[in-house]
């Protein structure tokens, strides 16, 4: 089925056509109230092009969010849960796709019942268990740490059927070879396994990032002090309960924070899209 | 080590960690649910089922559930029929699928809650670009107040909650789609099966597992949402935009009724299960 | 009284979670230890200099203070009811924080916040403008200090007005009906009305208190469903619905009302006097007038104070009060006031020519003495979001006055039995 005619390819941009305006959309909207200078933002009628270009709300809004931090404990946060959320999940999921034992299904309806629950419903009992748990000089309130074990623990339940669905597919033969060699079984997994499962744990990675990443409300409760906000924070918090709200400012700070996100994505849809193809569904 | 202790060691980790994390709270919401709380979260006295009570009873609380399930059927129905044929497109080979596909996936790399600001200020009546553009080609006359209303603000959020799920459904689509080895479709082809009796009696019935996955996952993400509604409406005017987890949240942060809030979202866990567990039997029904 | 007392009492009324009994013997010698010299202070965020304005009061108090850390966690008002929940909830107060004054009630219910008295000197309480500190007091005590207050008045757009024929500003509410009929022929919106988010009700409170109502009666009982409350939302509901207003009013916070104000689309609007620093930094070329909150049967305003409080657990209460005493000297007030455009609360600041010799901020000085203050009452936020939904419906044409706000009225009734 390899047929990359121009007319074919013509025909799959023009299906998608739609959907890519409405995409790109919001993307002009922030870029193009960006550039404009405050006294522009709100004229009426509104245009596209700012007739004066402004550059000046991308260093205010830098000072006034202390976007610079944000965006480092943003960056700790969802790589700290990603790496937890990992560390735990990959031999869950190796003993739900490769071990028989009698409480497998009990643990994966679990897992189903934990996705249901989003940490708005409960933001009130984590904070109450947050704020119980004492913590260097105070609890572990305002700390980064407890953001970083909630979001792992909200990405379990994904991260094991994504990972356990791959790993199935993955030929025990290999492994089974690996131990007529001489390995041990651990060694084998350690060799001969992990290396095969790097897209699916890739792909799993990437998708707990970007919830880390987003996450809004948990961040909001626990996070305190302005050292500690996180990138959407501080965005949402230009926009929240002010008396006047700077748009231009608002929507520079938006488009920073997507655009690491967004070469992320253009980087490795490759392999996301692979990873799940892979994995197919138990 | 004993070989049955093995499969509990590997799970313990992830365990624990959803237990004392997810659970552990989930407890302490019930316990909330079952007494008197000040506004400032002072736990005053038992109340038995008098917060659930005091839910069902409330019209706001009423209209929440319905809407939610509107809000869910609506934002899910309309991501899996749009991801379709996107996802049919994606999976073809063509000029520029790279970056093709990087455009799709683009809604996943905004945090919702910023993407609801930016949608927020785009559909603003007095200077958003949405009533620029719209007057620009014709399709109305005057600004439009869109969030002035429940009867145009919610199907905004409808729409913006759709934009923003398609990536993740998509993605999954793709996944599906590759997984289908391109042998079966010589033989069908060579059997004469033009390409829409491909797609109704192969490519639909294979995907299958990959729309219920799609189906559930989103079900149980958008039934959740929180930010895109909270952001644009705060689930007003007069209430005509609020789904339970908005509701539940203006009780619990806005009104000052934890209590009340508690049992709203033991409410909101009870039907959300129910929903996923009836659509998985059904499933399972047709699947057999 | 000694000033431990309370905190002690209170920690044992507070309920834990259940792991807090395993943690709190670890966190007592952490706690004890950081008590003498770091104090935590949550400010509400009233504009971009909240935040910097108060780390520099931080540091100028370290800096007279040694060996004291002031640590500022700012925090927008739409999170503020949140953080404060979900931190006396978990046990874990900051020393002070800045509350609406309407939720003080509740927290000194819940045995949360400290009582001053025993701080304050007689010449402590002197500073202060007396309208501004009763607020803070519940059942003769205080507990709050008025941080921030405004009253509100009517900003006219002075070309708009002048063209219908009220050159300084309407007097009554037939006069700003009749403006704004003019102003809709000349192609304008007449009357600015807020229908979204914060304060939706209190644009309604403005016309019912101006027809005499009241919004609780002597009993505790919601009372504005009365005919003058009646009255109030059909005046409001004409105007909406004969297009003297801007379309869409439930489209609208105040912020956004204040946008067409400041673009010069709209006539005429209530706020707060922080618009007057608006107007200059963003709109100075504008020609508007202030006057007071157009009659009805009456004259009235509303008055709001912000305070700031003391938790009954701080474990750094003499230090706390300290920087409250310095909060409270005139240096810091006048920064404050000036910043954000509210009214003096003490009296040296009131007698500052910036304040003394502004006419603008005049005409919501001389309106105090009609000011209605918030009521404090619990389930105020309760009864505020009932009434929200009753003007929305009405603005929307989905209610009649009277149906909607019987059942406001209603619902008002619940939540303040509830509090």
């Amino acid at each position: 089925m390899k047929r990359k005619s121009l007319a074919r390819s013509a025909l799959c941009w023009l299906v998608l056509a739609p959907l890519i305006l409405i995409v790109l959309f919001p993307f002009a909207v922030m870029l193009s109230t960006a550039l404009k200078p405050t006294a522009e933002v709100l004229q009426y009628p509104p245009r596209w092009i700012p007739r004066h270009i402004d550059w000046g709300s991308f260093p205010a809004m830098w000072r006034q969010a202390d976007f610079g931090t944000a965006v480092l404990n943003s960056l700790a946060i969802s790589i700290g849960a990603t790496a937890l959320a990992l560390v735990v999940s990959i031999p869950a999921a190796y003993a739900v796709a490769r071990l028989a034992f009698a409480a497998k299904n009990v643990y994966r309806r679990f897992l189903l019942v934990t996705q249901m629950l989003s940490p708005v419903l409960l933001v009130l009992g984590l904070f109450r268990m947050a704020a119980a748990v004492p913590f260097g000089e105070g609890t572990l309130v305002n700390t980064r740490i407890v953001v970083i074990v909630i979001y792992a623990a909200f990405n379990i339940a994904f991260a094991v059927w994504m990972l356990s669905a791959y790993f199935a597919a993955i030929p025990r033969d290999l492994e089974e070879a690996a131990w007529i060699d001489g390995c041990t079984k651990p060694r084998a997994v350690l060799s001969v396994f992990l290396p095969m499962a790097v897209p699916a744990i890739a792909v799993t990675a990437i998708v707990t990032f970007v919830n880390g990443w987003n996450e809004f409300v948990v961040a909001l409760t626990m996070l305190r002090s302005p050292d500690k906000q996180t990138v959407t924070l501080s965005v949402v918090n230009l926009v929240a309960g002010r008396y006047s709200v700077a748009w231009n400012q608002v929507m520079a700070a938006a488009l920073l924070a997507t655009v690491p996100v967004a070469v992320i994505f253009a980087w490795l849809q490759r392999y996301l899209v692979q990873g799940l193809t892979l994995g197919g569904v138990k | 080590m004993p070989r049955a202790a093995v499969p509990w060691l590997l799970i313990g980790p992830s365990l624990v960690l959803a237990v004392v994390v997810i659970f552990y709270p989930f407890v302490e919401i019930v316990d909330l649910s079952l007494h008197d709380v000040s506004p400032f979260g002072i736990v005053r006295g038992f109340v038995g089922l008098a917060n659930y009570a005091g839910a069902l009873a409330d019209p706001v609380f009423q209209g929440a559930v319905l809407r939610t399930l509107e809000w869910t059927a609506a934002v899910v129905g309309g991501t899996v029929l749009i991801s379709l044929p996107v996802a049919l497109v994606l999976a073809e080979d063509f000029h520029g699928r790279g970056i093709a596909r990087t455009l799709v996936l683009l809604p996943w790399s905004i945090s919702l809650a910023m993407a609801a600001i930016v949608w927020l200020w785009s559909f603003n009546g007095d200077y958003g670009m949405v009533n620029a553009v719209l007057q620009q080609v014709g399709l109305i006359a005057k600004p439009v107040q869109w969030m002035a209303r429940g009867s145009t603000a919610f199907p905004v959020e409808i729409g913006v909650g759709i934009l923003v799920s398609i990536p993740f459904t998509v993605t999954i689509l793709v996944g599906g789609l590759a997984s289908i080895p391109g042998e079966i479709y010589e033989a069908a082809r060579i059997d004469g099966a033009g390409p829409f009796a491909q797609f109704r009696w192969m490519t639909l019935p294979l995907l299958r597992p990959f729309v219920t996955i799609a189906v559930v996952l989103n079900m149980i993400y958008v039934f959740n949402s929180f930010p895109i509604i909270w952001v644009m409406t705060e689930g007003g005017p007069d209430n005509s935009t609020h789904i339970l987890v908005t509701y539940l949240y203006e009780l619990a942060f806005r009104i000052g009724q934890p209590g009340l809030a508690a049992a709203v979202s033991v409410a909101m866990l009870a039907i959300v299960s129910a929903i996923t567990m009836v659509y998985l039997r059904l499933e399972e029904r047709e699947a057999a | 009284m000694k000033p431990g007392a309370h905190g002690s009492a209170q920690a044992g009324v507070r309920r834990r979670p259940l792991i807090a009994a395993a943690g709190s013997a670890l966190m007592l010698a952490p706690l004890a230890a950081r008590a003498a010299t770091s104090l935590h202070v949550t400010v509400a965020e009233y504009s971009n200099a909240t935040g910097p304005y108060f780390m520099q009061m931080a540091k100028e108090f370290e800096a007279a203070n040694p060996g004291v850390t002031v640590h500022i966690d700012v925090v927008s008002w739409d999170t503020l009811l949140q953080t404060l929940q979900t931190d006396i909830s978990g046990g874990v107060t900051p020393d002070l924080s800045i509350i609406g004054t309407r939720w003080l009630l509740t927290f000194v219910k819940d045995g949360v916040a400290e009582p001053l008295d025993h701080f304050m000197t007689p010449a402590f309480r002197d500073r202060f403008i007396g309208t501004f500190l009763e607020p803070g007091e519940i059942n003769g005590t205080v507990y709050g200090l008025p941080i921030a207050a405004s009253a509100r008045a009517m900003f006219y757009n002075t070309e708009m007005l002048t063209k219908a024929g009220f050159p300084d500003g309407p007097k009554t509410w037939d006069d700003v009906v009749a403006a704004s009929r003019k102003i809709k022929a000349a192609g304008g919106y007449g009357f600015g009305l807020q229908g979204k988010e914060i304060e939706t009700d209190v644009y309604w409170y403005y016309a019912l208190w101006s027809y005499g109502g009241e919004l609780i009666d002597k009993q505790g009982k919601a009372a504005f469903d009365s005919p003058a409350g009646i009255k109030a939302l059909t005046l409001y509901q004409m105007m909406v619905q004969q297009g003297l207003t801007q379309p869409g009013v439930t489209d609208y916070t105040r912020e956004d009302v204040q946008n067409l104000f400041k673009q010069g689309r709209v006539g005429m609007m209530i706020t707060a006097p922080f618009l007057i620093n608006q107007i200059a930094a963003e709109a100075p070329k504008l020609q508007y007038g202030i006057c007071p909150v157009p009659r009805g049967t009456t004259s009235a305003t509303y008055a709001v104070t912000d305070s700031i409080v003391m938790f009954g657990n701080s474990h750094a209460k003499d230090t706390a009060w300290k920087f409250l005493d310095f909060l409270f000297t005139k240096g810091p007030r006048v920064q404050f006031n000036k910043n954000e455009g509210f009214l003096p609360t003490i009296k040296a600041v009131a007698t500052d020519p910036y304040f003394a010799d502004n006419p603008r901020l005049q005409v919501f000085v001389k309106l105090l003495p009609v000011a209605q203050f918030a009521p404090t009452v619990p389930g105020w936020e309760g009864m505020a979001q009932a009434v929200v939904d009753a003007v929305q419906s009405v603005y929307l044409g989905k209610a009649t006055p009277q149906a909607a706000l019987k059942l406001a009225a209603e619902q008002a009734d619940r939540a303040l039995k509830q509090g």
